[in-house]
């Protein structure tokens, strides 16, 4: 079995907690990277100040100076820089001066010196639970080319600035996961709500039961997006709703239909058999008993494959047929029965063939022929014309006499329809010539149509042609 | 001529029965597809006209028994539903001809005959005599009482068929489907009318009359029947 796809507010929720997750650390990721940045930059600057105050106090020293003095300009010339050390050392790696209580030899001997203190070369070394970002300066002791060249080692704590930067990255990840946490919920509700619609939509449907297929959804009243979806049920329920009156009016049809011969095989039975008869008497029952069997069993058999046609079980075998060889059968088949009534049949047309199942075709054809042949008053003819429209094919089959009007002719395709309700049942079939004649053509893909004027009556069915 | 019939309906299976051994067949019913299936494979039959809707062996399974077993008795199935599959399986399985119920009593005999006849060697006759009727099949005429009788192409198809099945009931819908190739009912009365206009030709002006109409089933050609 195929998973059930996950629900909408999940996704939903999950697809915009993921954005609001990733740009938040993004955000913080930059804030903290400029941060940082930014200190570094302070920390260079207040380097560089330091060693621009150390040169100053090497430039200035007397020669001969004793180590006392030495040690307080220098301790002097840095005030001011509370976190700074430093470290002087001459070229073999004497130690001149350094800030009482560093420790910068070690960072002094591996670091590279550099010939000018920036944001790229700087580096950062611990020391005792110390950070320090420092560097290795090389200068001569006067600032003049040639002279005895010294080695300057500066560094600043910068455990302050990691402290702020930790704590900062802290309170970041609490409100990006706040912010989250937020943002997640806020959509859950808002997904929800804004399926509140389509719950509203799905009570509506759910109150509809059968007998209530006539209720439709109002497309007005629902959000744009869910137009559609009202506008697709209120089709469907429209489809069922014919379907449904279809198949209902079918049955009840069917009990109608049969109820007649039924009635009258058992009034006939039950008479036969009140009282003693001769064997004629006896025969003349039976023989009247077969001719309503076989009118059910006709109309048995012709309800079953309308039954068939509505299930989209009627599947034609195509094998190209020529429409006007089948019509000349045709004529030939109700030839005489047509001129017993005194009724003539003509042809017009091209030759036009179309693809389809011959049996099925040579049905539709004869249902509409013999309708037609019996509808026209003694002295008239009918007209079976033939034409092309583009790739279509249409037969038209007319015949003069008394038109139908308008009210019937919508239903004349209609099972069971009969335009004149006091028309005997005898003799003129079920009623389903004309349905059997619409099924057939629409199997086919074609469509079926019938008009009246006070002239004349046609049917007219367009199909799909081929080449003859 | 033997027949078996495989039908699990009993009035339906009864009368069958009667009326085929009515019409001069010796006829077996089978009630369960059990015992036409070994009927079937063991005894010795001309035709089998076979129910396909069994409940317990279906029909399919018969034929197909049949088959395997090299037997070429001709086998017609009912079947209830009017459904291509079933006509195109049962065709397929080996079976000859099919009856939708519900069938006409006269429409079974008919084709039962015809399956039967199909054994036999066809009757290339030239020449087909009833009583004093003469039909000259190649030149396509008749006549009566050495008088030429005109008879459109149509009326003279259906002439030959009522004359080489002399003696059996044919049913409107037989005639239909073998002289116009229509296999359909068809709500009117169209071979009534044919058949009306042959008797003006060749029966109304003669004795005996030669074409019947059997109430309620069909027509008959015949030269000692009585109406």
């Amino acid at each position: 079995m195929e998973r059930r796809p996950a629900s909408l507010a999940v996704r939903l929720t999950v697809s915009i907690g993921a954005v609001i997750t990733v740009v938040l650390l993004t955000f913080g990721w930059i804030v903290e990277r400029s941060i940082n940045n930014h200190f570094i930059q302070q920390d260079v600057d207040e380097l560089n100040a330091v060693v621009q105050a150390l040169t100053h106090t090497l430039a200035t020293l007397p020669t001969n100076i004793a180590p006392a003095e030495l040690s307080e300009r220098f301790a002097n010339a840095i005030s001011g820089h509370h976190n700074a050390e430093y470290r002087i050392s001459s070229e073999d790696g004497a130690q001149i001066y350094a800030t009482p209580g560093s420790n910068l030899d070690r960072f002094a001997r591996i670091a590279q010196p550099v010939e000018k203190i920036t944001v790229d070369t700087v580096g950062i070394w611990k020391d005792h639970g110390q950070t320090f970002r420092g560097a290795v300066l090389r200068t001569s002791s006067d600032g003049s080319p040639g002279a005895d060249m010294l080695t300057i080692t500066v560094a600043t704590g910068i455990n302050f600035h990691l402290h702020y930067l930790e704590s900062f990255r802290n309170y970041l990840r609490i409100i990006t996961v706040a912010a989250c946490l937020i943002a997640i919920l806020a959509t859950w509700l808002a997904v929800h709500q804004g399926h509140a619609p389509i719950r509203r939509i799905s009570r509506e449907m759910r109150r509809i039961r059968s007998d209530q297929l006539h209720v439709r959804l109002e497309p007005d009243a629902v959000p744009t997006e869910l137009v559609e979806l009202a506008t697709s049920f209120n089709g469907m329920l429209e489809r069922l709703e014919n379907v449904f009156r279809r198949l209902s009016d079918f049955s009840g049809d069917i009990a109608h239909e049969l109820r007649t011969p039924i009635t009258n095989l058992k009034t006939q039975t039950e008479v036969a058999l009140s009282q003693a008869r001769n064997v004629e008497q006896y025969r003349e029952v039976l023989y009247s008993n077969l001719e309503e069997y076989e009118r059910m069993a006709k109309m048995l058999s012709d309800m079953l494959f309308l039954a068939q046609a509505d299930n989209k079980l009627l599947k034609p075998e195509l094998v190209e047929i020529d429409l006007e060889a089948e019509m000349r059968m045709l004529f030939d088949y109700f030839g005489a029965w047509a001129e017993e009534r005194e009724v003539g049949l003509e042809l017009v047309g091209p030759q036009v063939c179309i693809l389809g199942d011959r049996l099925m075709i040579r049905r539709a054809l004869s249902n509409l022929l013999s309708n037609a042949i019996r509808y026209t008053p003694a002295g008239g003819a009918v007209t079976a014309t033939f034409g092309v429209e583009s790739t279509n094919v249409r037969v038209s089959i007319q015949n003069p006499g008394p038109p139908i009007p308008a009210e019937h002719i919508v239903h004349i395709f209609e099972r069971f329809y009969r335009p004149d309700a006091s028309r005997k049942r005898s003799g003129e079939g079920a009623g389903l010539g004309l349905a059997i004649a619409k099924s057939i053509v629409e199997a086919h893909g074609g469509k079926i149509s019938a008009g009246s004027t006070a002239k004349a009556t046609v049917f007219a069915i367009l199909l799909p042609g081929t080449e003859c | 001529m033997k027949l078996l019939v495989v039908e699990d309906e009993a009035k339906t299976g009864d009368y069958v029965r009667q009326g085929l051994m009515e019409s001069g067949f010796v006829v077996d019913l089978a009630r369960t597809g059990l015992d036409g299936h070994h009927l079937a494979l063991t005894g010795s039959y001309d035709l089998i006209v076979l129910d396909v809707m069994l409940p317990d062996v279906d029909g399919w399974r018969i034929v197909r028994a049949l088959r395997d077993a090299k037997s070429s008795t001709p086998v017609l199935f009912l079947t209830a539903r009017d459904s291509v599959e079933d006509r195109v399986k049962g065709l397929e399985l080996g079976a000859d001809d099919y009856l939708v119920k519900p069938f006409a009593f006269s429409e079974l005999l008919a084709r039962v005959r015809t399956l039967l006849r199909r054994g036999l060697a066809p009757a290339f006759q030239d020449q087909l005599q009833v009583a004093d009727l003469v039909l000259d099949i190649p030149r396509r005429r008749a006549q009566r009482q050495n008088v030429r009788i005109n008879l459109t192409n149509k009326e003279f198809a259906l002439l030959e068929l009522l004359v080489r099945r002399q003696g059996e009931v044919l049913p409107r819908s037989l005639i239909a489907s073998q002289v116009w190739d229509m296999n359909f009912d068809s709500d009117t009365n169209v071979i009534d009318v044919a058949i009306r206009r042959l008797r003006a030709k060749i029966d109304d002006d003669y004795e005996p009359k030669l074409i019947h109409t059997v109430r309620g089933m069909g027509y008959m050609f015949d030269v000692t029947h009585t109406d």
